[in-house]
Order: C-alpha cells, then structure tokens, then sequence
C-alpha cells in the first residue's frame, strides 16, 4: 500500500504512454485496437484504485492539507522544479472521468480505418496529458502537460477530421496557444516573485506554497496589485478559452463539427474541463483578491455563455454543432459557479464538470452513431428515428434529458446546485455580500441565468422532436440497430447520468465537500 | 628618437615571439582544425580527389577537436598571444557546440549533397567548410579589434564561396553575390567603426579601451558602436541587415545553409556577447550611459528581428526560406538575451552578466539540434523528390513515417512546445528577462507574442506533411540521413527530460575571462 500510495499516480500519468510505445510496436490493426483497449482498461481500472487509498476523511483542515498521495521528485533543482503529483477531492472526480471516459471514447474509435496505430498513439498520449493536468501540483509541470494535451489533440483533428479539419485543427491550437502564452508569463512571473518571499529563497512553482495566504501576503507586497491583477487575467484568459466561455468559444464549435466522434467526446468530456480546472486550482487560489474583486466580470462571461450558448444552440441546424453550443451554455454553468463564490456553487460547478463529462460524452457519440448511418448531421433531414432504432432512441432519451436538467439525471444536480448557490451569495454573510457587492446585481445575475435552463430544455426537446419523432422516413427505414459495440459505449454513460442524478452526494460531494470548505478558508 | 627607443627596448623586453604549450593548449581545437585542412588538401593528391575521403578526413579531424577539447580542463582562461586571443570556458563550449555541429553538417552532406556534388569537388568544398569554421572559432574568443575583424572575414570568406558553390546554379550564384556585396558593405562599415575607436582610444584591447571610454566619445563613439554591430549583425542576420539571409539559404546547398543558419549566427553573437561584457565589465557595469544604450540598443533589434522573421516566414512556399525566416526569428530571441549583459551588478565576475552567457549556450545547444535536423530532413527530401518546395512534402506522413515525425518534432521546437527541448530554452531566456525586471519584460511579452504568431507557419509544415493527401510514392532514406534526423528528434526529447544537466553544463562553462585592465604600454596595444 505504501508503495501504491507513493507511485500510484505517476502510474496512472504514464500507463497510457507505455500502452502508446506497445501500440507503436504492434502488428496488424486488430493487435493495435487491442493493446490501446487494454491500455485504457488498466488506466481505468488503476483510477480505481484510487478511491481504495483515498482517505475519505481528508482531515477536514485547511486548503492542500487535504491532498493526497503526493509525490514530488526534484525535477530542475536549479529552479526548484519538482515533479509534484497529488489528488485531492477537486482533481479525484475528475481524473476518474478522464479514465472513464477513455476508455470509452477507445471503443468508440473501433472503425477508426485509417492510419489506426497513429490514432491510438496519439489518443493514449493524450491520456497521459490530460492526467498530468488533473495530478500537477507543480505549476511548471501543469504547464507541460496543458501543452502536451494540445500536440496529439491536433494531430487526432487534423488528420482524422472531417472536410474542414484543417481549419479547425489550427483554429484550435492557435486559440489554445494564446492562453498558454498569458499563463506561461503568470508562471514565469510568480516565480520570480516568489523568490522575495522568506523562506521561498531561490522561488517556488508548488501549488500548494504559492496558494498559501502568508506567502500570497508576502508576494503581494512586492508585486503590487496592478502586475497581480494582469497576472490574473492572463491566467484567466488561458482558462476562459480552454473552457471555453463567449467570447472565446468560437474554436469550439469548428473543432468538435471536424473532430471524429471520440475525439469529439473526449473534447468536450475531458479537454473543457481542464480550463474549469485550471480556474479552481490555479486562477483563483493564486489570486483569492482579484478573484472577488473582479467577480461581475466572470460571472458576466458565465451568464452571457449560457444564455447565448442555448440562443446558438436553438439556432443550429447540424446536430454536432448544436451539441458544441450547448457545451458553451452548459460550461457557462461552471465560470459562473466560480465566480459567484459560495460553496453550493463551487460544489455544483464541480458537479457540473463531471455531469457535462458524461453528457456531453454520449450526445457527441449519439450524433455519432446516427451520423455513420445517414452521413449527414442535418437535424431538419432527420425524423421518425423512433420507430426504426427504438432502443437508440431509449439511450437517446436518457441523455437528452440528462443534458436538459431533469431531476433524477445529473444534469439537474449541477445547474440546481450552481443556481441555488448563486442565490445563496446574495445571503448575508456569504463572500460577496462582506465583500460589499450589491445584492440586487447578485440575484440579477442569479435570476438571468435561471433562463439558460428554459432555454436548454426549449432546444434540446425541439431537437428530439426532430431527429425522434414524427413519421418514419422512407431514407432512415433500413438503419441497423445500435450495435452490441455502440451499446457498450452508451450503457455505462447511461448507468453514470443516473447514478449522479439519483446519489450525487455518494457519487461525488463525498470527494469535494471538505476540499472546497478548505478553498473556501483561503478566500476568507 | 626617443620614442624609437622606447620601441625598441619594450620590443627586446618583450622579445620574438614564441609561443608555450600552455598558451597553445586551449586552442587545440583551432589546431586540429589548421592540420585538418591539411590533410584534407593532401587527402586530394592520395585519394584520387574523391568526395567521400575528404568527407571522411574532415570528419575525423572536427572529432578529434572535440575530443581535443574536452580533454582540456580549461582554466580561468586569460590571454593569450599578447592579447589577440582570450581563453575561458565559455570559448571552449562554444567551439564544441560548434564543432559537434560541423561533424553534423559533414554528416549531413553524406547523406544528401554528396550524391549530386561532382566527383573532385570534395576537398575544396570541405576545405572552405573548415576554413569557415576556424574563423568562426576565433570569432568566439577574441576581443581585439584586430582579431575580430580577421576573424569575421576569415569566416566570412569561405562562407561566400560555399554559398556560391553550385557553380552551374544561377539561384546558387546570384545569391553568393548578394551575399559577398551585403558582406563586403557590412565589413567596410565595421572596419570604420573599429578605426574609429581605435582612433578614439588609442587601444586595440576592448577591455582597455572600456575604461576609457569615460575620456568622452561623443558622435564618434556611437558611430564606432553602429560599426560593430552593422558587422556582427550582418552575421547574425539581424535585421535590418538580414536581406542575405533567405536569398542564401534558397541558392546555396542544404548543407551550407544549415551550417550557415547555426555556425555564422551562433558566431556572431558570442562575439558580440564578449564585446558587450568586456565593455561592460570595463566600465565596471556601474550605471554606465554607454552600456545601457547598448544593451537597449540590442534588445530592441532582437526583439524587431523575430518580429521581421516570424512574419517573413508567413508567405514562404519554400523549405529553405521558411528555414531562413525561422532562423532569422531565432537570432531574435538570442539578441534579447544579450541585452541581460547590462546588469552586471557589483560582482567582478558579472553574476547576471554570466546568465546571459549560460542562456545563449543553452540557446545554441538547442537550436543546434532543431536546425541540424530540420535541414537535414529537408537535404532528404530534396534528394528524393528534386524539390524543397513545401507541396514536395505532402503527405510525407504516409511516405516517410519516420522523416515526418523528426520534422514534427523539429517544428514544434523551434515553435517552443513540450515535450521538446526548445521550450525549455525559450521558456528559459524569458525567465532570465524577466528576472530583470523593468523593461525586459516587455521583451517577454514580444517573445510570448512571437511564439504565436510562428506557430501558424510551422504548423503549416506540419499540416502539408499529415493532412494533405499525395499520390507521390513512398521515400528511400538513406540510414545514415534517417538516423541522423532521428538523432536530432531524440536528444530534444532528453534535452528537455534532463534539463537540469543541460543547465548545470552550460552554467559550469557560462564563464568569461574579462580583463580588467591591460597595462598601457603593451607592444599590441602601443606598438601596432
């Protein structure tokens, strides 16, 4: 135990990269497909274990006391960069998604025909980039990852998209590369001011140090709050656009039309998360003050991602992309839980995260299915599917539901909990309210976003009037069935929207609570 | 008369001169490079003048150097030769970078120029190579006017000729002459500098001529100053005397514009960086007008340089120019690191002074790798397909799986992305500006901003290699050309996994030897 404890994540970050080494070696696409499916199976099963050595209690103290499992190994002494992993209640859910939902996204790319062992190479290096997001605890080797994640994401739309694949495969990067830029200068710029702190001679890329109030008091003496307040929204740029809220968003839309279906699932279930991620772990953390004093700023963004990411998403006439807008509106969710700061909505922006992982997971491969049959993603050409695939049309369902927020599916747990919390920071004696913020602004922007919801259940049940309902097109009558492959990929996503919607707090507010009680002490 | 005998007797003081081991041990690489030259000359008479053995002699000799070089424990250096020649650690490293480069460049013609170069051809071509390459040793340990102006001709010479080696080539020749023109200008424009400040201060030795500087220079003095960098900024390719560089890249060999693109540039800027610290240190760094002019001065032709070069490489459709533009960025990014030599600070060693040495070593050993490889993915492609256009690379993902990764590789370091060496060196010359404070975080900032205004062109590369169909049939690489790109791809990989070794090595050698005063007086410094 001690062994995994001290190792277990370091695994875990690279399983999928010895799995792509064997991939590369292998012979014949079906050994390929294989050896990327174990790989991803071992990596999924190895998340698991996890939650064997999590101590569920997690001391209950302040924030980064809660970690666990840390490992750090000197990497650059010279600048003090170590090799720092650790898990705590924000980064556990999520890597148990990441797992999750490669595994899955790996079946889903079962008739991937061309260039085959590039695709899983790429696909499992992505895996280890995604990992290392969510178990950095050392800025410089967040980075690193963040970075890593973008070269195979690249690869796998530019090579395996569809006709405008190359547009949107650099569209993606260059987007991307102008946030990392703005988060590299935070990078380089706090530690250097670190190195003014007593104690931190020589600066520090930890995490945890630099979210330290003492440490963020001595540094603030030194940067002064104009370089503390660029560094913040460099920092949050990078992460606004990775999420991706309006009006950085526009890359999204092109990448997940282009992407192939699993790359598209792990984009929106995984890759988005990062940037909502990056908020919670680093962004505000690192700047708790700049975090309240520019509160109206984000919780604008959010407000204004999820309205106009629903009015897109009603507006769209490709499915795919009507799936990419509601992504937008749904991620708007999570800027404006964070920016709202209240535990129920810090809690249910997480939630929201893992939710919308799952969601989004099964539409893009719902669109994906049905878009291997027709080839075309248009929503006015569809009809009647009901009555051809009545079980596709059952999983279907489930999701878009989900998706919508019905009570009992996980969706609902999330948009209530970001809602109920957004309230609850217009109470006295929430953050805000000491902070002095206007109480009508706070329900004002509490009251707006209530109409994403309306608006998410007007699209979403349009569309499934559309594709489901109606008579049975002539074009459409001799579809297959889902296949017993396409049912594998749906049933645990099905099982999951479920299972969060009916024990959210068994499932998930079990990880978070006492993490988010400790990132709540550092906002004071 | 008196003076005569002042001559004189300092002259018998001093007596003939004969050199010691001891003064000659350090220099054993520009030993074994003269005795290469050599045998390479002789290798014609007994090798029938065969391409191949004086491909071979040159590569045994530059190892030998190599070895040479390492063998030597330098010391804390000094000078040498009266002056003429300085010997520190931070000259021993650059000669080995340098050196292990050629060995490249020698490697790299194996496997793709040697194929189309006439028999006989062999030993001038390698004689030239190494001609350039002794000079462009000696660029990086002198600071004497004398010396500096020998040694950015002696490189500068053989560098036209290769330039223009391809004598049946009218691209190849038009562009040697572009390039001997902008050469010659540049040199005359130098000189002038040069005997300028010598005029001004009496003093060939830069470090003596620092600490007078305080005697007043005026419009002279910035003139002289405009001089030197118009010569070593024409080696650089900094702009604005940069208009050389891709007409070079596209009319010369692929082998002689890599060597170009590494050597001539890495060159002149560790002369340029000994100038700047030897007048720094002179001045005792303390506040010093004349440093701080300079050290802006250079900062902001950096920071216009990767500009200009980024955008250049926007419109290019071919390799070579692309490589060209790139590398005119990538000068940029190392002219920014020179202008750290402004804060020496009280130290007589120059502590942040030897910073900027440590990253500009750090800078080349990188960049060596990515240019090496780049070229010699592009001297294979040229070789198998005739054209270095980038539509003669599509689909080479499919043709040449292996070629097209190392090339990916190279592209997504030269732009300074993880998980490759280059953003370890990019991220660490941004680190050391900002360390600074003040205005170098605005060249922070234009590096931050030139690193995405690059990648769209180098993606464009990699997007031509993968994601564009081609009927073209597959590739035959060479073994050696193969594993020489693969080489290259593989130790920016390890360079980045084990930087703390890479920072440690170029830290340990980041050592100059300044002089902090010569006596006045001295036979090269009166006499001359």
């Amino acid at each position: 135990m001690g062994f995994l404890n001290h190792w277990l994540l370091t695994i875990l970050i690279f399983l999928p990269t010895s799995g792509a080494v064997l991939v590369v070696a292998a012979q014949g696409r079906a050994a390929v497909r294989w050896t990327a499916l174990v790989t991803t199976l071992v990596t999924f099963l190895a998340s698991l274990l996890l939650l064997v050595g999590f101590d569920w209690n997690q001391g209950g103290g302040a924030y980064g006391s809660t970690m666990q499992m840390m490992t750090s190994v000197p990497w650059i002494p010279a600048f003090h960069i170590n090799y720092q992993v650790g898990v705590d209640g924000l980064s556990l859910p999520l890597v148990l998604l990441s797992t999750f939902i490669c595994l899955l996204a790996c079946i889903a790319s079962w008739n991937i025909e061309k260039m085959t062992k590039g695709y899983m190479a790429l696909f499992l290096f992505l895996e280890t980039g995604i990992l290392g997001v969510f178990l950095s605890l050392d800025f410089f080797l967040f980075y690193v990852f963040f970075e890593l994640s973008l070269l195979p994401m690249y690869f796998l739309i530019g090579i395996w998209g569809g006709p405008r694949k190359e547009y949107a495969a650099i569209k993606f990067f260059l987007y991307t590369l102008v946030g990392s830029i703005g988060l590299l200068i935070v990078l380089i710029g706090m530690f250097l001011f670190s190195r003014n702190v007593p104690g931190l001679e020589g600066g520090t890329f930890d995490l945890l140090k630099l979210s330290d109030p003492a440490v963020q008091k001595a540094m603030g003496g030194v940067m002064g709050s104009g370089v503390i307040k660029t560094f913040f929204l460099l920092a949050m740029l990078g992460f606004l656009i990775k999420v991706p809220a309006v009006p950085f968003h526009t890359w999204l839309p092109d990448a997940h039309v282009e992407a192939p279906t699993p790359i598209s699932m792990i984009l929106a279930a995984i890759l988005l998360k990062m940037g909502g991620y990056g908020i919670f772990r680093i962004a505000y953390p690192l700047f708790p003050g700049m975090a309240k004093e520019l509160w109206w700023l984000f919780a604008t963004i959010g407000v204004v991602s999820i309205i106009y990411g629903a009015l897109c998403a009603m507006a769209q006439t490709d499915f795919k992309r009507l799936v990419a807008y509601s992504s937008v509106s749904h991620m708007g969710f999570v800027v404006l839980g964070a920016a709202m700061m209240t535990e129920a909505a810090v809690n249910g922006a997480l939630f929201m995260m893992v939710a919308h992982g799952v969601t989004s997971a099964a539409l893009f491969f719902i669109v994906g299915v049905v878009y291997e049959r027709a080839h075309h993603r248009e929503i006015g050409r569809f009809g009647g599917l009901a009555t051809t695939m009545p079980v596709y049309t059952g999983y279907s369902t489930v999701m878009f539901f989900a998706n919508l927020g019905l009570p009992g599916l996980c969706g609902f747990i999330g948009e209530v909990m970001v809602l109920l919390g957004s309230f609850a920071a217009a109470r006295n004696g929430s953050i805000l309210m000491n902070y002095g913020v206007g109480r009508g602004l706070v329900i004002g922007f509490a009251v707006v976003a209530c109409f994403g919801v309306i608006l998410t259940a007007g699209y979403m049940l349009w569309t499934m009037q559309r594709v489901f309902l109606g008579p049975e097109k002539s074009e459409y009558k001799d579809f297959p069935e889902v296949d017993a492959r396409e049912q594998t990929v749906l049933i645990p996503l099905v099982a999951m929207a479920v299972l969060l919607g009916v024990l959210p707090y068994g499932m998930f507010f079990v990880f978070t609570n006492t993490t988010v009680a400790g990132l709540f002490k550092l906002f004071g | 008369m008196a003076s005569m005998g002042l001559i004189f007797t300092s002259l018998a003081a001093v007596g003939p001169f004969v050199p010691e081991w001891g003064q000659m041990r350090p220099f054993v690489g520009e030993l074994v490079l003269m005795g290469t030259i050599v045998g390479v000359l002789l290798s014609a008479f007994w090798g029938r003048r065969s391409n191949a053995v004086a491909g071979v002699v040159s590569l045994a000799g530059l190892m030998l150097a190599v070895v040479g070089l390492l063998l030597v424990r330098p010391t804390e250096g000094g000078e040498q030769f009266r002056g003429m020649l300085v010997s520190d650690h931070f000259a021993v490293l650059w000669k080995i970078l340098l050196l292990v480069f050629t060995a490249g460049v020698v490697l790299m013609w194996f496997s793709t120029t040697r194929v189309s170069m006439h028999e006989g051809d062999g030993p001038e071509f390698f004689t030239l190579l190494l001609g350039a390459c002794l000079g462009m040793c000696l660029m990086g340990s002198t600071s004497n006017l004398l010396m500096i102006f020998m040694a950015v001709e002696m490189a500068s010479l053989p560098s036209y000729v290769l330039a223009g080696f391809r004598k049946t080539d009218r691209v190849g020749s038009e562009a040697a002459l572009k390039y001997v023109l902008f050469g010659a200008a540049t040199s005359a424009v130098m000189v002038y500098g040069l005997s300028m400040l010598y005029g001004l201060y009496g003093t060939l030795q830069i470090g003596e001529l620092a600490r007078r500087v305080d005697l007043g220079g005026g419009v002279p003095l910035a003139v002289a100053m405009v001089g030197i960098l118009a010569g070593v900024g024409f080696k650089i390719s900094a702009v604005p005397f940069h208009f050389w560089c891709p007409d070079v890249f596209e009319g010369a060999g692929v082998d002689v514009a890599a060597f170009l693109s590494v050597a001539s540039k890495g060159a002149g800027l560790t002369l340029l960086l000994r100038i700047l610290m030897t007048i720094g240190h002179g001045l005792g760094y303390a506040g010093s007008e004349v440093l701080t002019s300079l050290a802006v001065t250079v900062g902001v032709m950096g920071a216009i340089t990767c500009t200009v070069g980024n955008t250049g490489a926007y419109v290019q459709m071919n390799m070579k120019r692309l490589l060209a533009y790139s590398s005119i960025a990538h000068a940029g990014y190392m002219l920014c690191i020179l202008s750290l030599v402004v804060r020496g600070g009280s130290d007589a060693n120059g502590v942040m002074a030897n910073s900027a040495a440590q990253a500009l070593l750090l800078y080349l050993a990188v960049y060596l790798f990515m240019n090496l490889g780049a070229f010699t993915v592009a001297g294979l492609v040229q070789r198998e397909t005739g054209g270095e256009r980038l539509e003669d690379y599509t689909g080479l993902g499919r043709r040449s799986p292996l070629l097209a990764v190392c090339m990916g590789a190279f592209m997504f370091s030269l732009v300074g992305l993880p998980p490759f060496a280059g953003f370890g060196a990019k991220v660490y010359v941004m680190w050391k500006l900002g360390a600074n404070g003040s205005w170098w975080w605005a060249l922070v900032a234009v590096i931050g901003v030139n690193t995405v205004f690059s990648l769209y062109y180098y993606l464009r590369v990699v997007r031509v290699m993968f994601m564009v169909e081609s009927e073209k049939p597959e590739m035959v690489v060479s073994p050696l050309g193969g594993g020489l790109a693969l080489v290259c791809a593989v130790m920016l990989l390890v360079m980045l996994v084990a930087f703390e070794p890479v920072l440690n090595l170029t830290g340990r050698y980041a050592k100059l030897h300044l002089p902090r005063s010569v006596p006045t007086g001295q036979v090269v410094a009166g006499g001359l």
